[in-house]
């Protein structure tokens, strides 16, 4: 048997065991295992790095079968007898990876998740992480930041080891059974493609494409591309970056938009009925300003007549009393005839007896008057002798005169002191 | 729209927070246009201090303190219930 051809087999390492001599595992694949041994010796002479040959390792073998035919104390077995180890290549990994993920693609997986709503205000959200990691603070400082206080239903699970895509799966699916569950995040940190290959299993994809829940993926940093990532409804590089995908309203914001809302509306109802308020009542105004305007034309229009009718009655009173005055005239003319003339004639014959009367036109006639010295005329001899001193008024002026006794001479002509006064 | 509709559709609890947000922002447009007329406008001043009042209260809910719970003592609740 140990001339049967050597062969090559990849797998995942599980069950490693040492013995003073061997190495014992199990290879295995999604179809199944193989037991296999390596001697101590060939896998030192290999120069793996430290830790290389580990539980959860992909490894590429190089050996043949080996049948053990036991011992009294042990039974009998086949193996793979492996000579040669050497841990699986990325390229390896990548191969298997474009495959399943073309495979995917074609049937429409990716999409099925990119279709679901998201919430903005999610009050539950489900988490499948490790329970001892970065990702689970970091998860929780992203949401702290959003101002997001809701419930987080953690469902912890393994993320590295063969035991990892099975545990993730269920926790997903026990997350999205929960009715208040809303969103689910999947999230562990940074590694290489074998440390991450967990979240590329293809059931656990299958599994978070069916589901009606949206999932969000933060798995490694953003150059890791796992399948998970496609099949999400969104891919996100750190689990900072889930957390605002997760919960994609700031809740702080949220609160000052609501605020703006608020004080919007409130001007929006005021002002409607402020403006109509405003015009009801200016229009309720309307007929009182109508009837005031009204009534001030109609009083200036009263005054206006009745100064014009006060006025036409002036005048037609003053017209009126001048023609009753014309009429009384002519008519008291009329009446009055020929006594009138005769008045008139008896009138002016009086002016002129009355002129010839005039002590002035007997003045002019020569003759003069004696007055005493208050100005009354002295009529008499005996009124002048006692007077002694009159005046002579003459027509054109008076001159004083000193009254002497008849008997005595008369003055001298130079010796008179006779006054003056002509006027 | 009857006013009997758009008084049930006033009373309405919005499906979602998005939603209410979604309709404030059509009310707030509607206003803004100054085509309402006053009782449509004082419908839709209503109908937005609802939306608000509910997109608050979807806000305190989430802003009441951080509650941890975890999925395997959850399950294992109901299953020993």
């Amino acid at each position: 048997m140990r001339r049967r051809a050597r062969v090559s087999l990849i797998g995942e390492i599980t069950g490693l065991s040492r013995s003073k001599a061997q190495a014992y595992f199990e290879l295995r694949d999604a179809e199944g295992a193989v037991p296999g041994a390596i001697w101590l010796n060939d896998l030192e002479k290999l120069e793996l790095p430290a830790g290389g040959l580990r539980d959860g390792a992909e490894v590429v073998i190089g050996g043949g079968p080996e049948y053990y035919p036991g011992s009294p104390q042990s039974s009998p077995g086949f193996r793979f007898r492996a000579t040669h180890v050497r841990l699986a290549g990325e390229g390896d990994l990548l191969a298997r990876l474009e495959a399943l993920r073309k495979q995917l693609r074609a049937e429409g997986l990716f999409e099925l998740q990119k279709q679901l709503a998201r919430p903005a205000l999610p009050r539950t959200i489900g988490v499948v992480t490790a329970e001892s990691g970065a990702a689970r603070r970091d998860l929780l400082a992203g949401l702290q930041r959003r101002g997001w206080a809701g419930t987080v239903v953690w469902g912890f699970a393994p993320v590295q080891d063969r035991r990892a895509a099975p545990a993730i799966a269920a926790a997903i699916k026990g997350l999205a059974a929960r009715p208040e569950v809303e969103a689910i995040v999947v999230t562990r940190g940074g590694g290489s493609l074998a440390d991450l290959w967990a979240f590329c299993d293809e059931t656990l994809c299958r599994s978070v494409a069916l589901l009606r829940v949206p999932v969000i993926s933060a798995v490694g940093h953003e150059r890791d591309a796992t399948l998970v990532d496609d099949v999400a409804a969104v891919a996100c590089s750190t689990p900072t970056h889930a957390a605002e995908a997760v919960v994609p309203l700031e809740c702080a914001e949220a609160r000052r938009s609501l605020g703006r809302c608020l004080a919007m509306l409130r001007r929006s109802g005021e002002g409607a009925v402020g403006i109509r308020t405003r015009h009801l009542v200016a229009l309720a105004r309307g007929p009182g300003r109508a009837l005031r305007r009204e009534r001030a034309a109609l009083n200036q229009r009263t005054r206006e007549m009745r100064a014009a009718s006060e006025r036409g009655v002036g005048e037609r009173r003053a017209f009126q009393r001048r023609l009753a005055t014309v009429v009384l005239e002519r008519a008291a003319r009329r009446a009055a005839g020929p006594e009138d003339r005769s008045r008139r004639e008896a009138l002016r014959r009086a002016e002129v007896a009355f002129r010839a009367h005039d002590p002035e036109r007997t003045l002019e006639r020569g003759y003069a008057l004696a007055e005493d010295g208050d100005g009354e005329p002295v009529i008499s001899a005996a009124a002048a002798l006692v007077a002694g001193r009159v005046r002579l008024r003459f027509a054109d002026g008076r001159v004083g005169a000193r009254i002497d006794h008849p008997d005595a001479d008369p003055p001298a002509a130079d010796a008179g002191g006779s006054e003056q006064d002509l006027r | 729209m009857s006013a009997n509709e758009r008084e049930q559709s006033t009373r309405a609890e919005p499906d979602s927070y998005e939603a209410a947000v979604e309709r404030l922002e059509q009310i707030i447009d509607r206003l803004d246009s100054g085509q309402a007329g006053l009782r449509e406008t004082l419908e839709l001043c209503r109908e937005g201090r609802a939306l608000v009042e509910y997109c608050s209260g979807e806000l305190d809910a989430v802003s009441a303190g951080l509650q941890e719970l975890r999925l395997d003592e959850l399950t294992a609740k109901l299953e020993g219930a």
